[in-house]
């Protein structure tokens, strides 16, 4: 896809060299029943170092096992897949992962849960404690160090999640539907955490999501992809600087295209192929 | 966002409030039916002890040292025996849940030796082993053996897939996986096979020494039956009673002490 080399949003990092995601020609596939089946066909995407990318997608698409092969958990692939240039053979401290569930550890309170992730960083133990409250705090839950995950609600495990995937400080951070099982008002306020934290930290992000408006509200692009196999259908620039306002009337008519995209038929998206459309930059 | 919860966690509930008064008033209606019974003489007093004569006989055994002596011998071989059962139990247990080789070469065999009653085995053990501390002992292994071998490897292989991914992404190695995730992660279903076992050697072992034995709770009822005193054998169900209520409570405060990370 194309790269955009001009910084376009006022807050783009002043050093691009980091966390650039290539995907090439990905195909993947699974063993069911005997026959391989297709997940992913021909995924191509750039994404630029320090951008927020959005995948959304009906259930089926592949969405999560893309992002289980970025991650490296998942290595068996064909095509390309790299990080800064760099083929993605395995896990890296430099991929962090926030999950649907926040699989904190229940016997460990949260600054445990937190300076786990910082056990093989090479950070000496005396800086740990620090640099996992720093992160305890960048996603305001100070105060809470000493709490197990059964004493906190969804949305602060879920936050205390995205602290531990923060501390090693990933060039990139993947997001698998990290809001998908909270209620819809802590949706919202993790969503203006997300963005915060986003423009804070600058590390690329790549959220898989099924809200559209979510995806929307928290992208620079939005992957729109099509089930059986996986492919994207279209990419969505979302050209609105951070932070967003929700009701931006563009956020409203992007959502509105792609719910009808996603909603039309089957054999629309059959004949769509792996078409990318190109955003229309009128919009603005 | 405290949607609710508290925290710090309010764990120091006072005690008093959760003591059920009605945990007492079951056992004391109990006694006053069982002494109503003795007092309307439905039963001959020589079958049906009242509750006052138990209490005498256990007082005067108590006084003598003699049911010290029996139930301190009884809770010796329970140790041992629990002991030898829970570890070795604990390292099978752990042994099939990781090796998938072990668990089909093996997992058939000792899940029919399961279904078989362990007192069904003492015949065959007091003539190997004779009926001093050796039988005694190996008795309540077994029985401590089964249950934990099964707690063991249904905890290791019940740890979540999902946290292996997490041990993954953070490049934990081997000693750290299993020290900071698969220990802590198997300890609640260990310590609830700790407790079930040693419950379970605790019964088998009074029923051993009923059958066969020359000391201990069982052979103090034993001994009390062939000599007609019924007092002494209904003592000897209060004490192992008891002891066995006494065990899994213990075992019970240990287990939430152990596992105060989960909810409350």
């Amino acid at each position: 896809m194309s790269l955009h080399p001009q910084a376009r949003n006022e807050h783009a990092p002043a050093s691009i060299s980091r966390g650039a995601l290539t995907v090439g020609g990905l195909h993947k596939s699974f063993d069911i029943g005997g026959a391989p089946r297709k997940i992913l066909d021909n995924i191509n995407l750039d994404v630029r170092p320090g951008e927020f990318v959005s995948i959304v997608g009906a259930s089926g698409c592949g969405k999560s096992t893309l992002l289980r092969l970025i991650a490296g958990l998942d290595t068996d692939y064909s095509g390309e897949l790299r990080l800064d240039g760099e083929r993605i053979a395995t896990t890296s401290l430099d991929r962090g992962i926030v999950f649907q569930d926040h699989r904190l550890f229940p016997w460990m309170t949260l600054e445990q849960n937190v300076e786990l992730a910082l056990l093989n960083t090479g950070t000496p133990k005396a800086r740990r404690a620090q640099i996992a409250a720093d992160h305890i705090a960048l996603v305001n839950l100070k105060g809470f160090e000493k709490a197990y995950p059964h004493q906190l609600s969804g949305g602060m495990a879920q936050r205390a999640a995205i602290a531990r995937a923060l501390v090693t400080e990933p060039k990139l951070l993947l997001l698998d539907e990290p809001l998908g099982a909270l209620d819809a008002l802590t949706r919202v306020h993790v969503q203006n955490e997300l963005q915060r934290i986003w423009m804070a930290q600058r590390s690329t992000m790549v959220m898989v999501t099924h809200d559209v408006e979510e995806a929307l509200y928290l992208g620079d692009r939005v992957i729109v992809m099509s089930p059986n196999p996986g492919r994207i259908r279209r990419i969505v620039e979302v050209d609105l600087p951070h932070p967003r306002d929700r009701r931006a009337p563009l956020l409203h008519r992007l959502k509105d295209e792609i719910l009808a995209e996603l909603t039309s038929g089957a054999d629309a998206a059959e004949s769509a192929g792996n078409l990318v459309h190109l955003p229309s930059r009128e919009a603005r | 966002m405290m949607a609710g919860r508290h925290f710090p966690s309010g764990a120091s509930v006072p005690r008093l409030r959760n003591l059920p008064v009605g945990a007492f008033a079951a056992p004391v209606l109990l006694l006053g039916a069982w002494q109503l019974a003795c007092l309307t003489g439905l039963f001959p007093q020589q079958v049906l002890v009242p509750p006052s004569g138990v209490a005498k006989a256990l007082a005067d055994m108590a006084g003598s040292g003699e049911l010290q002596r029996h139930v301190g011998d009884s809770l010796h071989r329970l140790l041992v025996g629990f002991a030898i059962g829970a570890v070795s139990g604990m390292i099978f247990g752990a042994a099939l849940a990781l090796s998938r080789l072990l668990d089909a070469a093996l997992s058939p065999l000792f899940l029919t030796l399961w279904q078989v009653p362990v007192i069904a085995f003492v015949p065959l053990m007091v003539m190997f082993l004779g009926i001093d501390e050796p039988f005694k002992i190996a008795v309540v292994a077994i029985a401590a053996f089964f249950p934990m071998a099964l707690a063991t490897f249904d905890g290791i292989r019940g740890v979540p897939r999902n946290w292996f991914d997490v041990a993954k992404i953070y490049r934990l190695r081997l000693h750290q996986l299993v020290r900071r995730i698969l220990l802590p992660a198997t300890v609640p279903a260990v310590l609830t096979g700790l407790r079930i076992s040693l419950t379970r050697a605790w019964v088998v072992l009074v029923a051993a020494e009923l059958l066969a034995a020359d000391s201990g709770i069982g052979q103090m009822m034993e001994m009390g039956r062939q000599l007609f005193q019924i007092d002494v054998v209904l003592a000897g169900v209060v004490v192992s009673g008891l002891i066995g209520f006494l065990l899994d409570r213990g075992a019970r405060w240990v287990e939430s002490r152990a596992t105060r990370w989960r909810a409350a």
